[in-house]
């Protein structure tokens, strides 16, 4: 199931709820989407990430350093940032 | 039934009265002067109260994740490099409407903690906000819609949503890796590292005991490093970043190897511009990365209109990310820019951004001229922007956000003043600004007039009419008791008439040394501005309220009262002074010696504080823009800026100090009706009454009664009664005066990590609550808990009778020129100034203030019985303002403590 907060479509307000793009209106983050759903980049929707061993923690291995980081972590900005093959 | 001080003082025909000057009408009154915004700005700002204070991980994460890779690194380039990557990764959001677009963080009203400043709240409250990131809630509309009682407060957790400091919402997804960040600072901090050496401090163990009994509010270095002061925009307006960048560059090649006869520094100005070309660089990106969405939102837009203001937006942000502004609409985004920058470069409250009204008079003149803009169109951007400065949120721990900011972040916008040569420098784009004041009411950014009685009448009658729209601003500021002040305190550093003239304010209402720059509007702008150069006004000195944070003054006398032991906690403060306090000259000497005391401990500790932060958090962007960094190649940490005798002592309950020492004076030394140690009796029981905290109000009128309290009756009497500052009486005026000439030379005894002498700074901000409730009763009859008189220069509620004509005589019975600022509110019923007849007495109120040489002074107008009925029913008053000390700020999100010391404040009928 897919939320409104990890799509592409989503303009976070706050840390509850958001603008939607194309119907303009707010809706709330933990929303279930809609048939307009376009997936967001995120640490866990890129083939660098492995999961940790605590929760909402894991690892970036684009790079040496084997940073933290967490599946939440938006991945527009990001260089090293590559969709996973689902 | 306990009863209230307010029927103790009727029974004892002691009326208690908050309505001077005549009575309110029988109809609760409201506001005479009422506008809206333009549609877009209403729209904006109805988003804006429907939004949460937010905070998100991704800053703090990018920072860390590229300072911890940089291990060895030059301390200045391993941060630009750090800051380079967390701006770098920000993710842009535009909302649709907005014409002015980015904000710190990708929540509309977003910010983020910075834990390499202080990390120990995360770390004390670790396994609380764990476990709260693990507890799934119910997240539903209904949960999310009940915090509008606290505005956009996030008091709880819920849902998905983790509170933070009671204050901020952070998706709990992001909380166990914030922890993570968080720990990865343990030990590097400011915070800690500045502990660590702040304990080498002789005597520290008195500075531990100042800070648990709420003697001084807070520590500075690595609270809010920055702020109170003003931004500069000039070096981006006039060069762009692209030029910045080269500029950097040649003179990167100039220093590199050489020390230039300055062995101590001369080499780091290398190191120095490496870091501001990253730091430029990392600014870019981050302006790129939001022109991209505005492409990438254009290109899927259906809407044309609003696809050609994504457009419009793509096209201004790529232009900005490298030139100067061609256009005013180009010049006003840049500026936003700068500011955001600077506020995400390190955490600070106050940073204003000074006499922008003249700093974007060029562009606004010749747009206007050349058909290029509207005025319509001018105002719409500028109601914009009030929405754009009110989503500012800072974020820091609770005791910081709530206790002394009550959420405001004070972006103080200057009118007016003089040009360099003497001439009111007021124009046509400061009218528009305050319209925009007017009809788009918001708490940011607040308002502020540099008053001079050469400014045009018609100037400042448009400024009053502000006023009584009953937003609290704009604040009336002396432009000649600030220039004297900046001369005095800056002149060793160079400072001329010309220069000071170049006042701003910074922060509330703290006076900041400011310089004209030459702005020759761009020829490689390709739109041909008419050309021409302009002089404009910006910051040139480093944060104006840093050093000493707020010291309590009637705390210091309850000390010197009780032998240096905190009557709240029984701690020992300071060591026993063991005298006898046998005369009222003996008293005032110990009031004095523990305040120096204090003093000295706080100003050795926070040094040490600044000089850490200094070392390793320095601000690259910030000290980029001011002049003369660029220029000498020296960032913050090594004084490049033009001035930088900035550090000050700050105060707290000033007029019930001087209250009670008037109390103590006249009943125990004067007419001997009481001694020392039945007032100290009478104080340690509260004279006979209840906390304020049990009781749950923190005004005096409300304080109930014990059951067996009335042995203090009589006692409490004569305290009420004795002389009180605020009516023209020389008898508690002479204290006052004693006191701060006393004060005003002490601070300088003081010597900055900058090598400088401390000056005073006398605003409350909102120490005056949590302060208070950290005092016992004082000998001036206030009640323990109770809050302090706001301000400096404020009259306790209800106790200033002889109108504002002997309030302004009694505040300035000292020269406030030899202090960075002081304060004084007064609250006025909206009939007092109705109509063209009111706003003019108004006005000459102001005057007569700023001739009798008072700094500063700014309006409440309105009733308190509205207030009164906003505390009952919150929600039904989302968008009521009020002033409170130097700053406007949203009723529903300012602390119960506050809300009860406004309604209190004597309300005048006339003026």
């Amino acid at each position: 199931m897919s939320y409104h907060l990890d799509c592409r479509n989503y303009a976070p307000l706050d840390v509850a709820k958001g603008m939607c793009h194309v119907r303009k209106e707010i809706i709330l983050a933990d929303g279930t989407s809609c048939e307009l759903f376009e997936r967001l980049p995120k640490c866990k929707h890129c083939q660098h990430y492995t999961p940790g061993s605590e929760a909402y923690l894991g690892v970036c291995q684009a790079e040496a350093t084997r940073a933290m980081t967490y599946p939440d972590l938006a991945g527009v900005t990001c260089e090293a940032f590559t969709w996973a093959v689902s | 039934m306990s009863r209230k001080l307010s029927q103790v003082l009727e029974e004892s025909g002691l009326p208690l009265h908050f309505e001077a000057f005549g009575e309110a009408p029988a109809e609760v009154a409201d506001r005479e002067v009422k506008r809206e915004p333009g549609p877009r700005a209403k729209r904006l700002r109805d988003l804006y109260y429907q939004t949460l204070s937010s905070a998100t991980n991704e800053f703090p994460y990018w920072y860390t994740r590229g300072y911890m890779a940089l291990e060895g690194e030059v301390p200045v380039v391993r941060r630009a490099l750090a800051l380079k990557c967390a701006f770098a990764h920000l993710t842009p959001t535009i909302f649709p409407g907005e014409l002015l677009v980015m904000g710190k963080a990708h929540y509309y009203r977003g910010s983020f903690p910075m834990p390499w400043l202080s990390e120990g709240y995360y770390m004390a409250k670790e396994d609380e906000l764990y476990q709260a990131a693990l507890d799934k809630g119910s997240a539903s509309a209904d949960e999310v819609s009940q915090f509008g009682a606290g505005g956009g407060n996030v008091t709880r957790s819920f849902g998905n949503v983790v509170s933070i400091a009671g204050k901020f919402g952070i998706r709990r997804e992001e909380v166990p890796a914030l922890l993570q960040v968080a720990r990865a600072w343990a030990g590097k901090s400011v915070d800690d590292l500045g502990h660590k050496y702040e304990q080498m401090v002789p005597g520290y163990e008195v500075k531990e005991a100042i800070m648990k009994a709420v003697v001084c509010m807070f520590d500075s270095g690595y609270t809010l490093p920055q702020g109170r002061e003003v931004i500069n925009y000039y070096y981006p307006l006039q060069y762009g970043f692209d030029g910045l960048i080269e500029m950097a560059r040649e003179r990167k090649a100039e220093v590199a190897g050489r020390a230039d006869g300055d062995g101590m520094t001369g080499m780091n100005r290398l190191y120095n511009y490496e870091a501001v070309i990253h730091v430029l660089e990392g600014v870019q990106a981050w302006i790129l990365n939001y022109a991209v969405e505005a492409r990438r939102l254009e290109a899927k837009e259906a809407d044309p209109a609003q696809k050609r203001e994504y457009a419009g937006i793509a096209e201004c942000l790529e232009w900005i990310a490298h030139h100067p502004p061609r256009t005013f609409r180009e010049a006003v985004q840049l500026c936003w820019t700068i500011h955001v920058a600077v506020l995400n470069e390190d955490a600070i409250s106050g940073l204003s951004p000074g006499r922008l009204g003249q700093v974007l008079w060029p562009w606004f003149e010749q747009d206007l001229a050349a058909g290029r803009l509207t005025e319509e169109e001018a105002l719409e951007l500028l109601e914009c922007q009030r929405v754009k400065f009110t989503c500012i949120d800072c974020f820091a721990s609770t005791g910081v956000v709530g206790g002394v900011l009550s959420g405001n972040t004070f972006n103080n916008l200057s009118l007016g003043g003089l040009t360099a040569d003497g001439r009111p420098a007021c124009n046509r784009l400061e009218e528009l600004i305050l319209e925009a004041g007017i009809r788009c009411v918001t708490t940011q950014p607040t308002l502020s007039v540099l008053y001079d009685d050469r400014l045009p009448e018609p100037f400042l009658l448009h400024a009053v009419e502000c006023v009584k729209t009953g937003t609290g601003y704009p604040a009336f500021m002396n432009n000649r008791v600030a220039i004297e002040f900046l001369l005095g305190q800056y002149g060793q550093e160079g400072m001329t008439l010309d220069e000071a003239r170049a006042v701003a304010i910074g922060g509330c209402l703290e006076t900041s040394p400011c310089s004209w720059l030459p702005l020759t509007l761009a020829s490689n702008s390709g739109r041909a501005p008419d050309g021409g150069t302009y002089l404009i006004p910006g910051g040139s000195g480093q944060p104006t309220s840093v050093g000493v944070h707020f010291i309590s003054l009637p705390k210091i006398l309850e000390l010197v009262l009780f032998d240096g032991v905190d009557q709240r906690t029984d701690l020992r403060v300071f060591p026993a002074h063991g005298r006898p306090l046998s005369t009222y000259p003996e008293l005032f000497d110990q009031v004095k010696a523990y305040f120096a005391r204090a003093v000295e401990v706080l100003s050795l500790t926070n040094n040490i504080q600044h000089d850490i932060w200094r070392k390793n958090n320095m601000a690259i962007f910030n000290s980029l823009l001011k002049p003369d960094c660029l220029e000498n190649g020296h960032l913050i940490n090594e004084l490049g800026y033009r001035y930088n005798a900035t550090h000050n002592v700050e105060t707290c309950g000033t007029v019930n100090l001087v209250n009670s020492l008037a109390a103590l004076k006249k009943l125990v030394y004067g007419d001997r009706v009481v001694s020392l140690d039945e007032m100290r009796e009478a104080l340690r029981e509260n004279f006979g009454f209840k906390r304020a905290d049990e009781v749950g109000s923190y005004s005096l009128a409300d304080q109930e009664k014990r059951a067996e309290g009335d042995v203090y009756d009589r006692i409490h009497y004569l305290c009420l009664t004795a002389p009180k500052y605020g009516n023209d009486d020389p008898y508690p005026d002479s204290i006052l005066r004693e006191w701060e000439e006393w004060l005003c030379a002490m601070c300088r005894d003081y010597e900055s990590l900058n090598a400088a002498p401390y000056y005073p700074c006398q605003i409350s901000v909102s120490t005056h609550a949590p302060m208070g409730a950290a005092t016992s009763a004082t000998p001036d009859g206030r009640l323990a808990g109770t809050t302090f008189a706001d301000a400096s220069m404020s009259a306790y509620p209800g106790t200033d009778r002889e109108g504002p004509y002997a309030l302004f005589t009694s505040a300035t019975c000292w020269d406030h020129t030899r202090s960075q600022n002081s304060q004084l509110n007064l609250k006025i019923h909206p009939s007092a100034v109705r109509g063209v007849e009111g706003a003019r007495k108004l006005l000459e109120l102001s005057r007569s203030y700023m001739r009798k040489g008072g700094f500063h002074i700014q309006y409440n107008v309105v009733d308190s019985r509205m207030l009164r009925e906003a505390q009952r029913i919150p929600e039904e008053h989302r968008d009521l303002v009020v002033r409170v000390a130097g700053f406007t700020q949203y009723w529903v999100e300012i602390g119960k403590p506050i809300q009860d010391e406004v309604i209190a404040r004597t309300e005048y009928e006339g003026v």
